[in-house]
């Protein structure tokens, strides 16, 4: 759905934007009326208050956790076993009040098992199909990469399509629809790494990394007694995630901007360090989560330092590095971060009619 | 496997690509129309605006070679405009046509396939460049449109051209470009006597609104927004500009020494750099009797007893609108060891020296007493005509000559003249052309000789006739009136004026008495030079002989009598103007009124007179205060040009400050018009100006800066500044408003509160908060030596540098994939 949004000329746009307050019914069928601003504002700082409650010193994983989930994107979390990926995952989920089912993938979990299964029903003499643990709001794939690729590649089917097709029959997901998956460093024992082409269709990847002395220090101070996870209370509706998914969608996004964005793809493409550069896909959740950025510090329309902010956790996970740079110590973020120091700024839409 | 992944990538990149090329922005508009109207409007401005040197070049040969060199310049930069090339490149292809085509004008055989500059070239277009030094030197307007100085005007005007073009369309300027035009209308305004003129101003000023126009309509300021195009002040302050301009004309000339005639831009006769006497100096002439100091002294010493007139050259053909000398170049003859005139002398004849030293006077002709026998002394190549004797140097000019001259005098007696006047001259011992009556004679001058020479019998009388006639009361010598008349200057309308108007200075009289003895039948020149002029009580010792007292003569001793031929004792000269020199012997007239001329020679003596008195022999004209020679002349004008120097250069010190705060105040007068008017304003200029200032105070924005992260390094820049401070809370509300104006929903930029009105006062208090940052030396760069000024400039000028240096990165890019991918199918087989 957002992806035709994003193909549209920014003039039928703006006639999108200015028809759709009016009411629920567009072109694009059905679609929930956008959250106000200020109520944006308060619902975000709601579910990001609840989130830092739970895990300290982790706000900037929070933030980005919330971001894809408002730029209707999944979230990758990968880091070394206990610091905290899952506990950011379902408290994420518990934050709100929608569906939530956790997946703990292992070498011998089914396709079946994630998507659903057919059943004979002896009393009705009917197949009748039994849904997966697919089938909510929030998915958390746990430890995915130690599933078979097998399971893999279902549950990415249904990421990208957000529906399931069993027997023939195709059966929509629920909106909102976000997997957040955590997955170990890929040098682990007994792991299956994602390749290239599943990974690209999160939106984005995050590393928790240690937390600090202070936040860790509290930490084992409050998480003694019980877990915190039980205090989380729902503080928004899964209504409300969907309007704050089309306030996000109405964010504007300038030509420059965009101007912007395909040059930081091309630079990727061209870099000598890299083989492999971001593809359109990329580019696109690229602008879908720079548009979340700006919803969340309260703007209605994109700044280059949107694009900027989320760029790494963004690009870092599907560019793949040159071997002569691996070898250099060259990191990907690295790399992305030369870029955008590098890639000037369109500052004004004006200004580059002017040139030639 | 990676490869064919890219190549999966391109393919949907540019599967892509023609469904976005739907949309307008992608697609260039292509130029159109634009660049062959330009093309047009240039030259029609420059064509136009050059026709105003007709008088500064004679004729209208140059006028071909013009039209073809701008032509071209003009054809070649469209095309190249046509074609989309970049704008430097444009500039550039202008040059290069103006180098081909100045070349096969100019120089076909020196060039390599007559078009291309070569070494060969290079040395012809020097030695072209010389000459035109040269004319410009040594010759005053109108000069022969030789190779040289044809060749000069047409590269000027070429340049102009590309000027004008880089002007207005590159750096989109059009108002800026009409200083081309006027550079060139600058030269025919301040060289010819009466300005530019009305035809080649109208065709530059038509010009000129073309190129605006095109500009206009073609290519409307794309920097600003549109609804700033017409400023409801804009008539007032056009009036006023008008009326301030009118007023300064009008009042500058009052304040302006030396200035007596036209309308101030153009009729200036302000010429520090004094008055050469060229080519043509009938027209020089009484503009050098009117400049207040005495330019181009000349001294000399005779061993004449009296003061003589130092002749240059003669004019004796009266057809035409202005007269000029002809120089005869078939018949001159070079080397001055010794001068034969061509028609006989007497034997009665008296040998003087005379030591001339020209000093500054510069001009191709040689002041010589009559009749020189041998110059000797002289440097370079000179030549003389045997029918006037004129003494013209071929590449030198009369400047710094020291020279000796031997004349001789035939003893003129009034009784010699009297029988040499009945006997009617023969043909063949003069040319036709000395006694030949201009066809387009005023009836006026016709009937005035026949009256005047009524019942007169011989030659001599007629002549002496005419003398008394125009040495009458009825005349007076005024300076000023033929200017205030309309007819200051030379030929037989203006003679007819002169007759009729009664006033004049020695031209008038010259040209007056030569015109009507050759009505009366007389053959007739004018000579033009400079009468006797005052001694300066120097003496100078010469071979040996006894010391020679020293006379000065100066620009306001410029003087031009009549010569009139006599068989038999050759021309003789009179004098016919009231006043001015000293009436010969000869021809001193019993009916005069003793003391109405300064005439010396009150008794018949022949020339060579031992009267011990010759230093009252020439007074200082009436009008010209005495005062005024020598050091004490040019005390006062050196002390002004010190003055005007050091106002230039602090003009020139202060020339980046004043640009800076022109930008400055332009930029937030500009924010203010369009706040006023319609309340929704880009920012952007507000933020071009924070950010030249932030530059100004040594913190340039990088290009890779968003907005956002250059407020914030300018926080962190200033060592000074906190987050609460005016200034920094300006810089953020800048930042805010620039953000939204350039990123921002196009409907939703309407007016933040007045947010704009305050825009020059946030940038006020952010200019305080960067002065206080910074030490003295800083505050001093930025108000005198602005770097955002400088580095603007250098942006433009490392353009190309960076085009090429791009260039050069991505081919070496392309050749890296190219190598590796042929190097991969041999590191597979291994």
């Amino acid at each position: 759905m957002d992806s035709q949004h994003q193909g549209t000329t920014q003039h039928q746009f703006m006639v999108d934007a200015g028809a759709a307050p009016a009411g629920p019914a567009s072109s694009n069928g059905h679609r929930r009326p956008a959250m106000p601003a200020a109520e944006f504002h308060a619902s975000s700082e709601k579910i990001l208050a609840a989130i830092n409650k739970v895990i300290d010193g982790k706000a900037e994983a929070a933030k980005l956790a919330l971001t894809v989930l408002l730029a209707q994107g999944h979230l990758l979390v990968e880091d070394v076993p206990g610091v905290g990926k899952t506990m950011l995952a379902k408290t994420l989920a518990r934050s709100i009040d929608c569906g939530v089912s956790r997946i703990q993938f292992t070498p011998d979990l089914l396709p079946s098992d994630v998507t659903g299964v057919s059943i004979y029903n002896q009393s009705s003499r009917q197949f009748e199909f039994r849904k997966g643990a697919v089938f909510a709001n929030i998915v958390i794939g746990d430890e995915i990469n130690r599933a078979s690729a097998k399971t893999q590649s279902a549950l990415l089917e249904c990421m990208e399509e957000h529906q399931v097709t069993v027997d023939g029959q195709s059966y929509k997901l629920a909106e909102p629809f976000m997997v957040v998956a955590t997955q170990n460093p890929i040098e682990m024992e007994g792991t299956y790494p994602l390749p290239e082409a599943q990974r690209d269709r999160f939106m984005a990847r995050i590393s928790m990394g240690y937390p600090d002395q202070a936040s860790e220090i509290e930490m084992l101070e409050t998480h003694q007694a019980a877990s915190p996870l039980a205090e989380v209370t729902p503080v928004v509706t899964a209504d409300d995630v969907a309007a704050m998914i089309s306030a996000v969608q109405r964010v504007y996004v300038s030509q420059a901007v965009k101007e912007y964005t395909v040059a930081l793809g091309h630079a990727t493409r061209n870099s000598a360090r890299l083989r492999l550069g971001a593809s359109p896909r990329s580019l696109l959740q690229l602008l879908r989560a720079a548009k979340a950025t700006a919803a969340l510090d309260g703007r209605d329309f994109v700044l280059p330092d949107d694009v900027v902010a989320v760029a790494e956790p963004v690009l870092a996970h599907r560019i793949i590095l040159e071997r002569k740079a691996a070898g250099a110590g060259d990191t990907p973020q690295g790399i992305i971060r030369a870029i955008l120091a590098e890639l000037p700024v369109s500052r004004d839409a004006t200004a580059d009619s002017r040139r030639g | 496997m990676s490869t064919q992944r890219g190549g999966a990538a391109v393919r949907e990149r540019s599967g892509a690509s023609p469904a976005r090329g739907v949309a307008p922005r992608s697609r260039r508009p292509g130029p159109g129309a634009y660049p062959w109207a330009m093309a047009a409007a240039i030259a029609v401005g420059v064509i136009g605006a050059s026709l105003s040197l007709n008088g500064v070049l004679r004729g209208w040969a140059w006028l071909f070679p013009v039209i073809i060199t701008v032509g071209a310049v003009v054809l070649a930069m469209a095309v190249l405009r046509a074609m989309r090339a970049p704008a430097v490149l444009v500039t550039l292809g202008g040059l290069t046509a103006l180098a081909f085509i100045l070349c096969n004008t100019f120089l076909r055989k020196e060039s390599i396939a007559g078009f291309i500059p070569g070494p060969a070239s290079v040395k012809q277009a020097f030695v072209l460049f010389t000459r035109a030094g040269e004319t410009v030197y040594a010759e005053t307007a109108p000069v022969a449109p030789n190779a040289g100085i044809v060749l000069l005007s047409c590269l000027c005007l070429g340049l102009v051209v590309v000027l004008i073009d880089t002007l207005a369309v590159p750096l989109a300027m059009p108002a800026t470009s009409g200083l081309g035009l006027l550079a060139v209308l600058v030269v025919p305004a301040t060289i010819k006597p009466q300005g530019a003129g009305l035809a080649g101003f109208l065709a530059a000023a038509i010009g000129f609104i073309l190129i605006l126009g095109c500009a206009q309509w073609f290519a409307p300021d794309s920097r600003l927004p549109q609804g700033a195009g017409r400023a409801p002040g804009q008539l007032r302050r056009s009036v006023t500009l008008g009326a301030a301009a009118l007023i300064a004309g009008l009042l500058l000339p009052l304040a302006v020494p030396g200035f007596d005639q036209g309308t101030f831009p153009v009729g200036s006769r302000l010429n520090p750099w004094g008055t050469t006497n060229g080519l043509n100096p009938m027209i020089t002439l009484g503009n050098n009797l009117r400049t207040p100091s005495g330019d181009g002294r000349i001294t000399y010493a005779t061993s004449s007893s009296t003061p003589v007139y130092l002749r240059s050259v003669t004019i004796d053909r009266f057809e035409g609108e202005s007269w000029a000398p002809d120089d005869r170049p078939s018949s001159r003859q070079l080397g001055t060891g010794q001068i034969v005139p061509g028609h006989p002398l007497p034997e009665d004849l008296v040998r003087e020296q005379t030591v001339i030293d020209t000093g500054q006077f510069t001009s191709p002709y040689l002041p010589v007493p009559y009749t020189p026998a041998a110059v000797n002394g002289l440097n370079g190549r000179w030549s003389w005509d045997p029918l006037t004797l004129s003494i013209r140097g071929e590449d030198v000019t009369s400047r710094n000559q020291h020279y000796t001259v031997t004349s001789v005098f035939p003893r003129i007696t009034a009784a010699a003249l009297s029988q040499a006047g009945t006997t009617p001259s023969r043909d063949g011992g003069l040319p036709e052309e000395f006694s030949r009556v201009p066809g387009n004679l005023p009836e006026v001058v016709r009937s005035t000789a026949a009256s005047v020479t009524a019942g007169v019998g011989n030659n001599f009388e007629k002549a002496l006739a005419i003398q008394r006639y125009l040495r009458s009361g009825e005349f007076t010598y005024s300076l000023q009136a033929p200017v205030q008349g309309g007819y200051d200057g030379n030929g037989l309308s203006v003679l007819a004026d002169f007759l009729a108007q009664k006033s004049g200075y020695c031209v008038h009289f010259a040209s007056a008495m030569a015109v009507m003895s050759r009505v009366s039948g007389i053959p007739s020149r004018i000579a033009v030079g400079y009468a006797p002029g005052h001694p300066t009580g120097n003496t100078i010792a010469v071979g040996g002989r006894e010391p020679l007292n020293e006379f000065a003569v100066d620009a306001r001793d410029a003087h031009a009598w009549p010569e009139l031929y006599f068989e038999g004792l050759g021309w003789v000269p009179f004098e016919p103007t009231p006043s001015r020199g000293s009436v010969p012997g000869y021809a001193a007239d019993a009916p005069l009124p003793p003391g109405s001329g300064s005439n010396l020679n009150e008794d018949d003596v022949p020339l060579p007179n031992p009267t011990p008195q010759p230093s009252t022999s020439a007074l200082p004209p009436a009008p010209l205060p005495e005062a005024g020679q020598g050091s004490g002349g040019s005390g006062l004008p050196g002390a002004v040009f010190i003055l005007a120097g050091s106002l230039f250069a602090a003009a020139l010190l202060a020339s980046p400050r004043l640009l800076r705060s022109g930008i400055r105040a332009r930029r937030l007068r500009e924010v203010r018009a369009q706040s006023a008017e319609t309340g929704a304003v880009s920012p952007a200029l507000a933020w071009l100006e924070l950010q030249d200032l932030a530059r100004d105070y040594g913190h340039a924005a990088q290009p890779s800066e968003t907005p956002r992260a250059f407020a914030a390094g300018l926080q962190a820049a200033v060592p000074s500044a906190h987050a609460d401070d005016a200034g920094m809370r300006a810089v953020r509300a800048l930042t805010g408003d620039f953000e939204r104006h350039s990123y921002g929903r196009p409907a939703a930029d309407a007016p933040a509160g007045g947010a704009n009105r305050l825009a020059s006062a946030r940038l006020g208090e952010v200019r305080s908060m960067l002065r206080q940052g910074t030490t003295w030396l800083g505050r001093l760069r930025a108000d005198w030596f602005p770097p955002s000024l400088f580095s603007r400039g250098f942006r433009t000028a490392s353009a190309p540098f960076r085009r090429i240096a791009r260039g050069v990165v991505r081919a070496g890019n392309w050749l890296r994939s190219t190598w590796r991918r042929a190097l991969r199918p041999l590191r597979r087989e291994n």
